[in-house]
């Protein structure tokens, strides 16, 4: 059978030209105007500390946070690298426990109609106020860390998940049945590729919130990470750490956030081209 | 009874909020080996639904259904589908798309990338092997859904409107394809269309449905030599009487 060049002239010319359009997008100046507010918000602060809004003690420049850096190099990478560590923990633990039971719970009616309500009570839950009980049951120490992580992780994945097997063309399933597809083959290999793009919006939502939930729960529950860092900080007046603390947490949240959407963009490149771009 | 498929007194009947709709009465078919059967009908007439039952995605409420001598239990392995929306995954490349039914099968895997070439070549789609089915145009995605369901050898493809949504041209140059691979593998073909042109071009014979409850109201042989000239007196001749009878079913409406 040959393609006529009718047909092949009429291969949608706009996926061509989103795919140039998102390579070229990635590395383009415009790109470089996410960094503008951030350089406004930096000379507000330096402004601010010239003109004394604040004593120093409580307000520090740019300069000395920037001196912290080098100062108090070896304390922020080691809290840096506790924190880091628990969220990858906690987040991994949840999301091998969030995909299956999502994928199997987006295809099973009987399942959904078990899980809902509960699902529904616990992801109103914040993590936050499950503190004061996590420290009761697993005492100071990293325990209580992940799993405060796992369960601001495990709502977010496992709801995303369901929601991307929801999401399933019917046809695609009929024409698996009609092949004659095992059950295993249809959750490996369509079930799951379909419900990846919301996989990673889950994933996404799961490492944000089990950053806030470190953060938070190494101020009370543990004696290292970040969050302690920062709360110590405080004890011993040095607002620069503070400072130099918040700014390290920031950093790492953008850091992973862009590192999940570029693992997004590569598992999911069939994707490239079938979702509207913004203008 | 010696058709390759047969429908024995088929009835389907659904559930719905407003009460049990019947979408099928005593449906008796029967496709010889080897035949070009087209089901022709208005939308709702239930022909969808009757190809459904056969291709074993849906079951009968009455009656049976009989491939190749076994009484249907789900999909048969002698059967292929090709569906309307070409239901193509758009996360496989056209390579592996084509190479699903196969693996779904239990073939191996260097059996499959071997069959999936074969029918690469014999569908044209070689140079697009490695595409995602969003960058192909509609004709090609369909051409991909017929690769696909011809992989596994099937002993009767069958078809639910496959053609329709594409354009006019499109649709003529696929028909002109579909009848060729027909003619050499020579599989039982059971093709669902609204196309009163469409049914006259490719069938062996025509089954019109009429609707409430969808059941068989004629039976046509089409006795036209192949290749077919739709421009032909006895084509429009033909065209004219399946459109008489379509008709009453319309209460008198125009036939586009």
């Amino acid at each position: 059978m040959a393609v006529s060049a009718l047909e092949a002239a009429s291969v949608p010319p706009i996926v061509a030209r989103a795919r140039q359009a998102a390579r070229a997008s990635r590395f383009a100046p415009k790109r470089l105007l996410g960094l503008l507010p951030l350089l406004a918000l930096l000379v507000a602060w330096q402004l601010a500390t010239w003109a004394e809004v604040y004593p120093p003690v409580l307000l520090p420049s740019p300069e000395r946070v920037a001196m912290a850096f080098v100062v108090d190099y070896h304390d922020i990478l080691f809290n840096a690298l506790a924190s880091v560590t628990r969220v990858i923990v906690g987040v991994s633990i949840a999301f091998c426990v969030a995909v299956p039971a999502g994928l199997m719970i987006g295809r099973y009616r009987t399942l959904d109609m078990l899980s809902d309500w509960t699902i529904q009570i616990f992801r109103s839950v914040p993590p936050i106020s499950l503190i004061p009980m996590a420290l009761l049951f697993f005492g100071i120490g990293d325990k209580p860390a992940i799993v405060l992580i796992f369960l601001a992780a495990l709502w977010p994945l496992l709801i995303n998940t369901i929601f991307g097997v929801r999401g399933i063309e019917r046809t695609l399933i009929k024409v698996a049945r009609a092949a004659r597809a095992s059950e295993w083959l249809i959750f490996r290999d369509i079930i799951l590729p379909a419900a990846m793009p919301a996989v990673f919006t889950g994933l996404r939502l799961g490492i944000g919130g089990g950053w806030l939930t470190v953060v938070t729960a190494e101020m009370i529950a543990v004696k290292s990470g970040l969050g302690y860092m920062i709360l110590n900080a405080q004890l011993t007046f040095r607002s620069e750490l503070i400072v130099a603390g918040i700014v390290i947490i920031g950093a790492i949240g953008l850091l992973a956030d862009q590192g999940i959407r570029a693992l997004r963009t590569h598992v999911c490149r069939w994707q490239e081209g079938l979702t509207a771009a913004a203008e | 009874m010696t058709g390759f498929i047969e429908c024995r007194n088929v009835g389907k009947t659904y559930d719905s909020a407003s009460g049990a709709v019947e979408a099928l009465r005593g449906i008796n078919l029967d496709c010889a080996p080897g035949e070009f059967v087209c089901l022709l009908g208005l939308s709702g007439c239930g022909k969808s639904t009757l190809l459904q039952i056969i291709a074993g995605l849906e079951s009968a409420s009455d009656g049976a259904v009989v491939i190749g001598g076994h009484e249907l239990d789900g999909p048969s392995p002698l059967t292929s589908v090709v569906f309307q929306d070409h239901g193509l995954f758009p996360w496989m490349t056209v390579r592996k798309n084509v190479a699903f039914n196969m693996k779904a099968a239990g073939v191996k895997p260097a059996e499959r990338a071997a069959r999936a070439d074969e029918l690469l070549e014999m569908t044209g789609l070689t140079a697009f092997a490695d595409r995602y089915p969003h960058e192909l145009s509609g004709g090609m995605r369909q051409r991909v859904g017929i690769a696909r369901a011809l992989t596994t050898r099937p002993k009767a493809l069958l078809m639910d409107e496959p053609f329709g949504a594409l354009d006019a041209q499109t649709r003529g140059h696929l028909q002109e394809e579909l009848l060729r691979i027909w003619e050499s593998q020579r599989t039982t073909v059971l093709f669902v269309t609204h196309g009163i042109d469409e049914a006259v071009f490719l069938a062996d014979r025509i089954v019109v449905f009429s609707p409430r409850p969808g059941r068989i109201s004629a039976v046509v042989d089409v006795d036209l030599p192949r290749p077919r000239d739709p421009e032909s007196a006895g084509f429009m001749a033909l065209s004219r009487s399946l459109r008489h009878k379509l008709v009453p079913d319309l209460q008198g409406a125009p036939l586009g």
